[in-house]
């Protein structure tokens, strides 16, 4: 077991109010979500002496302003003008998942005492995906010609492998999707209010066959905001602690321009899984609540998957019959996920993990959470698990 | 009627690099050629620096038959691009070629329905003239088995 177990917790959460056009800056949104993470702590802008972001804009063809696309590291600092600022990193791999486990090293370095991690995303104007123009360039030359745009194509293909090779119908992907919105009709902080219907789900138009409209996350201006701190130092904050007990991060990825074959995927979710296991000393079963990242719904599967909550071919069998409810044996992205809450990637995942283990979640608590798992983005895409525990070990 | 209408399209048009020049050579005459390193005899595609198997450089371009299966595929209904909305709905395919397992190459499938577009049927390559310099590797329903 990880020697640092439950020596970092998570303390205060915050939110900007998502919006699906870029109506306010998206500095805004984070400088919001930071100063309401910062509060929810009980602590002062001052406190904070440590910062970390993964800002990177997944539509592609739009141009990165700071400020306004991104929100970098540089923008933050110039924003808060901390006084007591030690460190700070911008993480370029593995997503914010990263920025969260680069934080929790400063602090078990002792180099920061209070450190903030942001994430903010920006929906820009017109497509959000832009293709190249007329000449397809790099990586690009090999898919772009065949009309092969952003990643939804590339999730859509391993999803018809997998739907396939596993004889398994799309149809089943209703309960998830369903059951998510449920969930996430009790986060206040959601970006859709409204239920979704099994015949919604079945009826949806297709966008990229086997994923319909209701299979990919929906994309807003909006960021959200977690402090980390010392368990000692977090003891004597405001909201109870999640202590974070062991993590992982993805060791298997493609050369650039490498179509990644689902077997790839599978392998990425297994490294980072199995490194949060072995740190961590819980498996599967001992695990009581778990979100798991899902920009678009198939990435669900490859997590259950990979992350050994059942065999390979079976999670669209393993999350029927009501396992996935409040009340069942593994509640799942119980704050709705991105399905719900828009696309804010990973942070919102690891800030439910939080809640659920602090006993925060409101009206969405799972009743007697201890072991709360986290895969902040999908093996498909750049892989990190967490797991946070309301009791140290 | 379920045959993608591709006569509208307007393809982004590949600009070969010092790596994938000699990909494009072999397109332009109709042979189908994948880099292939000369340590462990890997085939590789789209073609990189080192062998993504051995780590060897020593990687040069080779013919290969050009048959295979559908590794997987989409059907594309969106219509973000609008170079491609004509064509909407069209199979947008992976294949594995028998002679180079694990090297993945997109394509479309061409002169079949998009719904023959299934994990496992059998391909073999055309190929689709661009401009006079570039030629696309394309993929329909494979005519001849191999052996035969």
């Amino acid at each position: 077991m990880w020697e640092n177990r439950c020596k970092i917790a998570v303390s205060g959460v915050g939110y900007s109010q998502a919006t699906r056009s870029a109506e306010t800056p998206l500095a805004a949104h984070a400088l919001h979500a930071v100063k309401a993470a910062v509060e929810d702590s009980g602590l002062q802008m001052p406190d904070i002496d440590g910062l970390a972001t993964y800002p990177e804009l997944p539509a592609t063809g739009h141009a990165t302003v700071d400020g306004i696309s991104i929100v970098s590291v540089n923008c933050m600092m110039a924003m808060l003008k901390l006084p007591n600022l030690t460190w700070h990193i911008q993480t370029g791999s593995v997503n914010i998942g990263g920025a969260v486990q680069q934080a929790t090293n400063a602090l078990l370095a002792g180099v920061c005492k209070y450190a903030v991690v942001w994430r903010a995303m920006h929906n820009p104007r017109g497509t959000y995906q832009n293709l190249p123009g007329a000449q397809a360039t790099g990586p690009l030359q090999f898919t772009a010609p065949y009309g092969f745009g952003g990643p939804g194509q590339f999730h859509a293909v391993a999803y018809a492998r997998w739907l396939e090779r596993h004889n398994q119908q799309r149809e089943k992907m209703a309960t998830l999707t369903v059951t998510q919105r449920k969930h996430g009709l009790k986060n206040p902080h959601a970006f859709f209010k409204v239920p979704l219907t099994r015949e919604d789900y079945l009826n949806s138009r297709m966008v990229a066959h086997p994923l319909c409209l209701y299979d990919c996350d929906i994309p807003v201006q909006g960021a959200v905001a977690i402090v980390l701190t010392t368990a000692d130092r977090a003891r004597d904050l405001k909201p109870r602690p999640a202590y974070l007990a062991g993590y992982g991060q993805r060791l298997h990825f493609e050369v650039a321009g490498r179509i990644p074959s689902l077997s790839n995927y599978m392998e990425g979710g297994r490294s980072s899984a199995q490194l949060t296991w072995s740190r961590s000393g819980f498996t599967p079963k001992d695990v009581d609540v778990a979100q798991i990242y899902d920009g678009f719904s198939s990435s669900v599967i490859y997590g259950l998957e990979s992350y050994g909550f059942c065999k390979e071919g079976e999670a669209l069998d393993f999350i029927q019959g009501g396992r996935i409810e409040l009340d069942g044996d593994l509640p799942l992205n119980t704050f709705g996920g991105s399905l719900s809450t828009g696309r804010i990637h990973g942070l919102w995942h690891i800030i439910e993990g939080v809640l659920q283990a602090s006993g925060r979640a409101g009206e969405r608590q799972v009743k007697d959470v201890n072991v709360s798992f986290v895969g902040a983005s999908a093996p498909i895409v750049e892989g990190t698990t967490f797991i946070f525990v309301k009791e140290p070990y | 009627m379920t045959m993608s209408d591709w006569s509208k399209v307007t393809r982004p048009v590949p600009v070969p690099n010092e790596w994938t020049k000699p990909f494009w050579d072999a397109a332009k005459q109709g042979v189908l050629a994948l880099q292939r390193c000369q340590a462990c005899k890997h085939f590789q595609h789209p073609p990189y620096a080192t062998c993504v198997n051995c780590i060897s450089t020593d990687l040069r371009f080779e013919p290969v038959a050009g048959h295979g299966a559908i590794y997987a595929y989409t059907i594309m209904y969106h219509t973000g691009d609008k170079r491609f909305a004509a064509a909407v709905p069209y199979a947008s395919i992976i294949v594995e070629l028998d002679d180079a397992p694990g090297a993945l190459l997109a394509a479309n499938l061409l002169e079949a329905p998009y719904t023959e577009a299934k994990v496992g049927r059998r391909v073999e390559v055309m190929f689709e003239k661009l401009n006079e310099e570039i030629t696309l590797p394309q993929f329909r329903l494979a005519r001849t088995e191999v052996g035969a």
